[in-house]
C-alpha cells in the first residue's frame, strides 16, 4: 500500500515535469510557425507586389505590342452581342441594377 | 572500539550535508519568500518585454479587386556603433550589398551614439543577404513599406502614404483613418537568448491590419484614360490634361486621369504641385460646354424649343458695350443648330431670354459653384458670382461659360445628370471598405443629390447633343457604332500677365456620353494649353472617341449596329 502511494505521488510529479517541458516545448514550437507565417506572409506580399505589377494594363500593353508583335483589335475585329433583355427605361438611375455595374460578366448591362 | 572514530566522522559528514541543506534553505527562503516581490519584478523586466506593434496598412484594389496599392514588410539597417570592434572592417562588407560606399557606412559608424540607421526600406533581396552574413552590432528590422505596384498608375487619385505609414494625399489621406492599421503594445516573454517563448496570454491577438479599400476604378479604363490623354498632351504639346470617366446611372468613377502623371513610388523627387488631382481642386473657364446647361435651362423653362428660330446676326452682336464673336457668320438657324454649331451669339440670346436670375439658379442646380462631395481630399467648390455681383456683359460671359470657374470634375457630373436622365448624383470613388478578412464593412451606394432637370427635357436636349457629334462641331467625337451626345467647348485663358484674355492660351475641351440612348459613360477631357490648335473639337474630341471607343469594348457594351438586331431575338426567347 504504502509502495503504492509512493509510487503514485512520483508517478503524478513526473506527469506534472512532463507537463512543463512539454508546455515549453509547444511554445518554442508555436513561436518558431509563427516566424514562418511571417516569414511566408512577407513572401506572399512581395509575390503579390510582383503579380500587380506584371500584370500591369501598362505592362501588358508594352509587351504585347513591343515584343508580341501585337496590335490592338482593328474596328469590326470585335463583335460585342448584346444578351440583356431589355434596356432600362430612360429617364431613371434605377437603383436596385447598380450593384450589378460592378464586377459584371462581360456582356451585361445593368 | 572502531565505532568511535567512524561516529565521529559520521557526525562531521552530516553535518557538513546539513549545513549545507541549511545554507540552501536559507537562500531559498531568503530569494522566494524575504526577496520575493521585487525579484519577481526584476525577472519580469527581464523576461518581459513590451512593444509597440501597429498591424500593417489595407490595401487599395481596383473595382476588379487589382491591387493598386500595398504593404510590404522591407528590411532596414541599423548600427549600434558602441558595440562595433572594426567599423571600417563592416563598412567594406556592408558596402556591396548596400550598394552605398565602404566610407559612407563607415562615417555613420563612427558616430558618437547607441543607434544608427545605415540604411532604410531596402529590397527584400537585400534583406536576405543581410542575414546570412554574421555582423556583430548590425542589426535588420522589418518595416512597412508602402508600394504602388502600378507605378504612375491612377496616382493622383491613390495619392501616397509616408514613411511612417500615414496617408498624406488622396485616397490614402481621405481614407486614412480605415486603411491604418491597429497599434497595440504586445508583451513577449523572452528566454536566456533573447528568444521570444510561450506568450502569456495565448488568446493576445496580433493587431488587426488595417481595412482595404475597394475603388470604382477601373483598372483598364484609368489606363486607357492616362494613355489616351498624354499622347493628346504629347502631340499638341499642351501644358496639361484632365480626363475623367463615369459611370451616370451611380455617379461612380470608373477613371480619373490627370496629365502630367507622377509615380507614387518615388515621391519624394517630385514638386508638390504635380500631386494635386487637377480634376478637383483646379478650376477653369468651361467656354462653350457650359452651353449644354444654358439649353437645359431654356427648354425646361420653355423658353425655348429645339424648332425655335434664333437669329446668329451675321457672327457679331454687341453686349454690353462689347463685341461677341462666332467662328462662322451665322445667319437664321433653329435652337437645336445653336448648340449644335456652338453659336455665342444664340446663346447669349437664349440667356437673356432666359434672365439673370433664372440662368444662376439653372447653373447651381447642376451643382455649379458648389462641391461635388466626392470622397477625394482637396475640392474646390468653383467659382459662380451671384446676380446681384454681376456686371452688364456678365450674363452674357456667362453664357458661352466665362467669368465661371468649374471643376472637370463638376462638369462631368453635370452631364452625367443629362445622361442619366435628370439626376445628379454625388461622385464617389470608394465602393467598399473591408476588413482583413474580407467582411464588408462600409458599403457605399449610389447617391442622388436632386433631380435638376425634367426627363422629358433631358430627352429633347439629348437629341441635340447627339447633333453636336452627328453634325456639328463634335464630329471627331463620334464612335463607329454608338451614338454619342456631346459639346466641344473651347475657352481662351486669362493671360496672368495682362489680366486680359490671352490670344494663344485657351483650353480645348469635349465633355459627353455614350451610348446616347442608354449611357454608360460619360466622358469629359480638358487639354490645357494645346499649342498646335485650340479648338476643344479638334484637340479633345479625338480622345473622347479613343477612349470611349476602348472602354466600351472593354465593359462589352455591345454596339448598336444591325448585329444586334440578329441577337435580340433569341435574347428574348431565353427571357423567363
Amino acid at each position: 500500500m504504502k509502495t503504492l502511494t509512493v509510487v503514485a505521488a512520483m508517478a503524478l510529479l513526473l506527469l506534472y515535469v512532463w507537463e512543463r517541458v512539454e508546455i515549453v516545448r509547444v511554445g518554442y514550437q508555436i513561436e518558431r510557425l509563427k516566424v514562418k507565417k511571417v516569414a511566408l506572409e512577407r513572401e506572399r506580399d512581395e509575390l503579390q507586389v510582383k503579380l500587380s505589377a506584371l500584370t500591369s494594363p501598362e505592362r501588358i500593353a508594352r509587351v504585347a505590342t513591343e515584343k508580341l508583335g501585337l496590335i490592338p483589335p482593328q474596328r469590326g475585329q470585335v463583335i460585342l452581342v448584346n444578351v440583356k433583355p431589355e434596356a432600362p427605361a430612360h429617364g431613371e438611375p434605377a437603383m436596385p441594377d447598380v450593384k450589378l455595374a460592378r464586377n459584371e460578366p462581360v456582356g451585361k448591362v445593368p | 572500539m572502531a565505532a568511535a572514530p567512524y561516529r565521529g566522522r559520521r557526525m562531521v559528514a552530516a553535518l557538513v550535508l546539513l549545513s549545507g541543506f541549511a545554507l540552501i534553505l536559507f537562500r531559498l527562503f531568503n530569494l522566494q519568500i524575504l526577496q520575493a516581490a521585487e525579484l519577481t519584478v526584476k525577472a519580469d523586466r527581464q523576461h518581459r518585454k513590451a512593444v509597440s506593434v501597429q498591424g500593417p496598412r489595407g490595401s487599395i484594389y481596383d473595382r476588379h479587386g487589382k491591387v493598386l496599392a500595398i504593404n510590404m514588410e522591407v528590411p532596414s539597417v541599423f548600427g549600434v556603433p558602441a558595440s562595433l570592434d572594426d567599423p571600417s572592417g563592416v563598412a567594406r562588407d556592408l558596402s556591396p550589398v548596400l550598394r552605398v560606399r565602404a566610407g559612407e557606412i563607415e562615417k555613420k559608424l563612427k558616430q558618437e551614439r547607441s543607434f544608427v540607421w545605415i540604411a532604410r526600406k531596402l529590397d527584400p533581396e537585400q534583406g536576405r543577404r543581410l542575414e546570412r552574413m554574421p555582423l556583430g552590432g548590425i542589426g535588420v528590422v522589418m518595416e512597412g513599406q508602402r508600394f504602388y505596384p502600378k507605378g504612375p498608375l491612377l496616382s493622383h487619385v491613390l495619392g501616397f502614404a509616408g514613411m511612417d505609414s500615414q496617408g498624406l494625399e488622396g485616397i490614402e489621406r481621405r481614407y486614412d483613418p480605415s486603411l491604418r492599421g491597429e497599434k497595440q503594445m504586445v508583451v513577449l516573454q523572452r528566454d536566456a537568448l533573447g528568444r521570444t517563448v510561450f506568450p502569456k496570454g495565448l488568446h493576445e491577438q496580433a493587431p488587426s491590419a488595417g481595412h482595404n479599400v475597394i475603388l470604382t476604378i477601373d483598372e483598364v479604363i484609368q489606363y486607357i484614360a492616362e494613355k489616351e490623354l498624354e499622347e493628346a498632351v504629347t502631340a499638341t504639346r499642351a501644358k496639361g490634361g484632365i480626363a475623367i470617366v463615369m459611370e451616370p446611372r451611380t455617379g461612380a468613377i470608373l477613371a480619373m486621369a490627370v496629365n502630367p502623371r507622377f509615380d507614387p513610388n518615388t515621391v519624394q523627387a517630385i514638386s508638390a504641385d504635380r500631386w494635386r488631382n487637377r480634376a478637383l481642386t483646379d478650376t477653369y473657364e468651361p467656354g462653350s460646354t457650359m452651353k449644354i446647361f444654358v439649353a437645359a435651362a431654356a427648354l425646361e423653362e420653355k423658353v425655348m424649343e429645339p424648332e425655335t428660330l434664333v437669329y446668329g446676326e451675321n457672327g457679331r452682336m454687341v453686349v454690353a458695350k462689347t463685341v461677341i464673336h462666332d467662328h462662322d457668320r451665322l445667319g437664321w438657324m433653329t435652337f437645336a443648330q445653336v448648340i449644335q454649331r456652338s453659336s455665342n451669339i444664340g446663346s447669349v440670346k437664349t440667356a437673356m431670354a432666359l434672365g439673370a436670375e433664372r440662368l444662376y439658379r439653372w447653373l447651381r442646380a447642376f451643382g455649379f459653384g458648389e462641391r461635388t462631395e466626392i470622397d477625394l481630399p482637396g475640392e474646390v467648390a468653383g467659382l459662380i458670382k451671384e446676380p446681384r455681383d454681376w456686371e452688364r456683359r456678365s450674363l452674357a460671359s456667362i453664357a458661352i461659360g466665362q467669368e465661371i470657374g468649374v471643376t472637370a470634375l463638376q462638369l462631368v457630373t453635370a452631364v452625367a445628370a443629362i445622361a442619366n436622365g435628370g439626376w445628379l448624383m454625388k461622385p464617389y470613388a470608394v465602393s467598399e471598405i473591408r476588413d482583413e478578412k474580407g467582411r464588408v464593412v462600409v458599403q457605399v451606394s449610389p447617391q442622388v443629390r436632386r433631380q435638376p432637370i425634367s426627363p422629358e427635357s433631358v430627352h429633347t436636349l439629348s437629341k441635340i447633343l447627339e447633333g453636336v457629334v452627328t453634325h456639328g462641331t463634335g464630329s471627331k467625337a463620334a464612335v463607329p457604332g454608338y451614338r454619342v451626345a456631346g459639346k466641344t467647348g473651347t475657352a481662351q485663358k486669362i493671360d496672368p500677365k495682362t489680366g486680359a484674355y490671352s490670344s494663344n492660351l485657351s483650353v480645348g475641351s469635349f465633355v459627353g456620353y455614350v451610348p446616347a440612348d442608354d449611357p454608360r459613360l460619360a466622358i469629359v477631357v480638358v487639354i490645357d494649353e494645346p499649342q498646335t490648335e485650340a479648338w476643344g473639337g479638334v484637340v479633345a474630341a479625338p480622345v473622347f472617341r479613343r477612349v470611349a471607343e476602348q472602354a466600351l469594348q472593354h465593359l462589352g457594351v455591345s454596339s448598336q449596329e444591325p448585329v444586334k438586331l440578329a441577337m435580340t431575338t433569341s435574347s428574348e426567347m431565353a427571357r423567363p
